[in-house]
């Protein structure tokens, strides 16, 4: 693999199950807090949808470690794919605890998905079966925590009405899809560390935080889109300054301008 | 709707898709994406460090998609929240997507750079500063045509999709388009010009683009410019021919007005596929019987 890192493992400063963690029980958290506060607090769904795409875009990382290159992207829009399957289905017959059916059948569809892709496709990657659930999962929680912040609320008719029969349930699907694939994507390479890949997630998912509470003015009023779009860009802000920080921890040099290397400063 | 002022329209939305494609292409060349990604990539990890944005926004579909469902959803806020006129809220939403788009261009450059630090590739702060604005603006230029060709497509022809789904799918499409038609003409071609033109991409000379330009090091800008010369048109006439092309059969023989017509462009749509593929298959065997397969010369032939 020449692009896509050594192969192996990825080595991680923050292990799996904390990644995990947060995006599971802050994802559901945060979608919970959106849907009973007044719609003022939509933005938890924000909140929320964030821990989720961060935790995909470890899931990401730790697959796509084996060499998955060009296959990034894909992954990350089978990971939303998934996700608003098991979304409108656990929001449809769910009710209140729409979210958690939801999460469960993504880590159904996810397993399932990963088993094809290990059994019958034969690509022999060790953590694929669970890397698809967490993705799955993560991809769900973005869908409805993104939701939330639009409609809200997350319950299956508002749902439909505000977000997948104007068709925002795109603009979710692309923003979150590209909120769990491009932070790896982006940072691609043998250097590559988490915390500079992780600072990208929370900074996209908060573009999309941004973008989604600025759709909410249509249903929750002007004060909660602000207050949305307020919160969105002071953690876009703090996100792109910590990974403009890690870039130049990282980065070989960054220079203000200059010549290409010669080839004694290469050897 | 009158015939006359369907054909009108279709016109319109034709000559909007052509400028998207054709400024799509050239975006993605400006940063080096999709396609010819590979390469950039590879290079510094061959020794070959460069000044080339390396913009890894995954394939050109879903980043065209981004642009043009986030441009959608802004204007059609601003429409009906905010009733501004739809032309506004259009060059508003662009912008949005242009902005967001930079984001995306500027984490992915200086993110790649970053990762190879044990090939010494450095992070060029000028080139990042002078070929963002450069990608925003061909980005704002695609979305808003997008919008525009999505925005007629539902309010003056009646397309039943809401605008942020059919921006979506019309974004996926140019991307799709930029990345099969215009890439071609910035891969081989172009990163691979100190190599014999049609001798192909031998392993050995993966990684080893060409990094000097006419004068100093070669960047975007140079891309961008070679590709404005063929690539970047022909995209934008392949966009604008699917895109006019899908749209006439139905305008033409409407199948609002009677089924038999909606068979008649069914038909009509069969026989454009057919002739497109009669056409295609003459020109192919055209330039193979004028230019055959690659030739060794003479000096090749005597040192192998």
């Amino acid at each position: 693999m020449s692009a896509g890192g050594s192969g192996g493992g990825a080595n991680a400063a923050y292990p799996p199950q904390t990644i995990m963690a947060i995006g599971a029980v802050g994802g559901l958290a945060g979608i919970y807090l959106g849907h009973f506060l007044p719609p003022m607090f939509s933005f938890f769904g924000g909140l929320g949808a964030i821990c989720a795409i961060v935790w995909g875009a470890d899931a990401v990382r730790r697959v796509a470690s084996y060499g998955l290159g060009t296959g990034v992207p894909s992954i990350g829009m089978i990971a939303l794919g998934m996700g608003i399957v098991a979304a409108l289905f656990g929001l449809s017959v769910g009710g209140i605890a729409g979210p958690i059916v939801s999460f469960v059948a993504a880590a159904i569809i996810g397993a399932v998905i990963g088993v094809l892709a290990n059994k019958v496709i034969g690509m022999g990657i060790p953590i694929m079966e669970q890397a698809m659930v967490e993705i799955a999962g993560a991809g769900t929680l973005a869908i409805i925590g993104l939701s939330v912040v639009i409609a809200g609320e997350f319950t299956y008719g508002a749902v439909i009405e505000n977000v997948v029969a104007n068709g925002y349930i795109a603009l979710i699907f692309i923003i979150g899809g590209m909120g769990i694939l491009h932070p790896f994507n982006a940072n691609l390479g043998p250097d590559e560390k988490q915390d500079r890949t992780l600072s990208v997630a929370v900074e996209k998912a908060a573009i999309a935080l941004i973008i989604t509470g600025f759709a909410s003015s249509l249903h929750e009023g002007l004060m909660a889109a602000g207050l949305n779009i307020a919160v969105g860009l002071v953690i876009w802000t703090v996100a792109f300054m910590k990974y403009y920080g890690f870039v130049k921890r990282d980065a070989h040099s960054v220079v203000g301008t200059g010549l290409l290397p010669s080839a004694e400063e290469l050897q | 709707m009158e015939p006359l002022i369907g054909m009108g329209v279709l016109a319109l939305i034709g000559v909007a898709a052509t400028i998207a494609g054709a400024s799509e292409d050239l975006e993605s060349d400006v940063g080096s994406q999709s396609n010819p990604n590979s390469q950039v990539q590879l290079a510094p990890q061959m020794m070959f460090p460069h000044r080339i944005y390396n913009k890894a926004v995954s394939g050109e579909p879903p980043s065209n998609a981004l642009m043009c469902s986030v441009g959608a959803a802004v204007a059609t806020v601003l429409i009906s929240e905010f009733t501004l006129s739809p032309l506004f809220a259009l060059v508003i939403g662009a912008l949005v997507a242009a902005c967001v788009h930079g984001t995306f261009a500027v984490t992915s450059t200086m993110g790649r750079a970053a990762s190879q630090r044990r090939f010494k590739q450095p992070v060029y702060l000028d080139m990042i500063r002078s070929h963002t604005p450069v990608i925003m603006g061909y980005a704002f230029i695609t979305t808003f045509c997008i919008l525009i060709v999505s925005y007629l497509m539902t309010v003056v022809l009646g397309h039943p999709f809401p605008l942020t789904m059919l921006a979506f799918i019309w974004g996926i499409t140019v991307g799709a388009i930029g990345s099969s038609t215009g890439d071609v003409h910035y891969g081989a071609e172009r990163e691979f010009q100190q190599f014999e033109f049609g001798s192909g991409l031998n392993a050995s000379n993966s990684g080893n683009i060409v990094r000097y330009g006419e004068s100093g090091v070669r960047n975007g800008y140079d891309n961008s410019w070679f590709c404005a010369k063929f690539g970047g048109p022909v995209t934008g006439i392949a966009f604008g021919m699917t895109v006019f092309l899908g749209s006439w059969v139905t305008t033409v023989f409407d199948p609002a007005v009677s089924l038999t017509r909606g068979w008649f462009s069914v038909v009509a749509g069969v026989i454009i596929v057919l002739i497109l593929i009669i056409w295609n298959w003459k020109i192919e065997v055209k330039a193979r019987n004028a230019f055959g397969p690659y030739k060794e010369d003479k000096t090749e032939e005597a040192s192998a």
